[in-house]
């Protein structure tokens, strides 16, 4: 049941997916890895749309480099945990949602137990190590992982379903070197924004996932394309994984 | 014969894209891309490593089918092949 507050809040997107879609996303629990430059509009957008419970999860500490893409913070915040940070916009943003700001690292010995029972979990990591990580989860939880990447003007998305589409692992075998990466704003906007687009569809249970897709934006000649992927028969995380197994469903 | 070269990301930045080039037949995949990514030093160091070895993250594509790393080497390219080479974008 809605109060007449969020009625009115979420009064054009009910004119979209009706009460019953809205009432898909209040009762769904998304799990956002990184309050940076992707987690900035995803959490954003998904708070504002609704989505019931959103955990989100970072280490950091707001830095003045992060503040010309990680939108979720701000000047005065600069020195205060990313989480606090975080906590206190999407608050703010819907005070109608729940929010759990957890200020932890990432790591094998945790990744399950924050995860929880997250209906989805979004990478907004800037790191493959902690991808892989997530990626393990999605596969042994058997929920999806909406998958982001940038650098740069270039970004990359794609949304992984366990033992339907290829998993992270399959399409992206090798971690990068790590590196300070360039960036402008924008990319994180756009590919975060994809991501959160892909959460409320898997949500709705409506649309076309990015699945089985790789899309790859070009900022510089403002050029998106997308590269057909596969699973890898002998890929080390999901090969395990028949194709008859279903990912959960949405709610 | 010839073939199309498409590098995305970093690689883009370096080597240029949609590169139409004309190869002898017979040409393997590996040298293919090592000719078009001498052009570039920081390019080419991108893409290969010091032994001139694709570096081991790099995801190559056959008209949207992935060639392996390892068959690199030894898969041939025809008349209107479009090859795609690209690293993971691992930003977030």
């Amino acid at each position: 049941m809605f109060s007449e507050r969020e009625l009115e809040r979420y009064k054009r997107q009910v004119m979209l997916f009706g009460e019953e879609g809205q009432e898909r996303l209040k009762k769904a629990h998304i799990f956002v890895a990184g309050a940076g430059g992707l987690g900035s509009p995803i959490s954003i957008y998904l708070a504002v749309a609704g989505v019931g419970t959103i955990t989100i999860v970072d280490m950091d500490v707001v830095d003045q480099t992060n503040l010309n893409r990680q939108i979720l913070h701000f000047d005065r915040d600069v020195g205060r945990k990313k989480t606090a940070s975080a906590e206190e916009k999407l608050r703010e943003l819907n005070p109608d949602i729940t929010i759990n700001a957890i200020d932890v690292k990432i790591e094998e010995s945790n990744a399950a137990k924050l995860v929880g029972n997250a209906d989805g979990i979004v990478d907004a990591m800037d790191n493959y190590p902690t991808r892989y990580l997530l990626n393990d989860v999605a596969i042994t939880k058997e929920i999806p992982l909406f998958h982001g990447g940038i650098r740069g003007f270039y970004g990359q998305a794609t949304t992984i379903i366990p033992g339907i589409t290829p998993c992270l692992k399959c399409i992206f075998p090798r971690a990068p070197p790590k590196e300070v990466f360039p960036v402008v704003g924008v990319t994180p906007g756009i590919i975060g924004t994809i991501q959160a687009n892909e959460v409320i569809k898997y949500l709705l249970g409506s649309g076309e996932l990015l699945t089985n897709r790789l899309f790859i934006w070009d900022g510089m000649e403002t050029h998106a394309e997308e590269l057909c992927v596969e699973r890898n028969p002998s890929c080390k995380a999901c090969s395990g994984m028949t194709t008859t197994k279903q990912a959960r469903k949405k709610k | 014969m010839t073939v199309k070269i498409r590098f995305f990301a970093r690689f883009r930045e370096l080597l240029g894209t949609d590169i139409m080039t004309e190869v002898a037949p017979g040409t393997m995949f590996t040298p293919l891309i090592t000719s078009i990514a001498r052009n570039n030093p920081a390019g080419y160091a991108a893409v290969f490593d010091e032994k001139g070895a694709f570096h081991e993250f790099v995801i190559l594509m056959k008209n949207g089918k992935r060639v392996e790393l390892s068959d690199a080497a030894k898969t041939p390219v025809i008349d209107g092949d479009e090859i795609a080479v690209f690293p993971p974008v691992a930003g977030g």
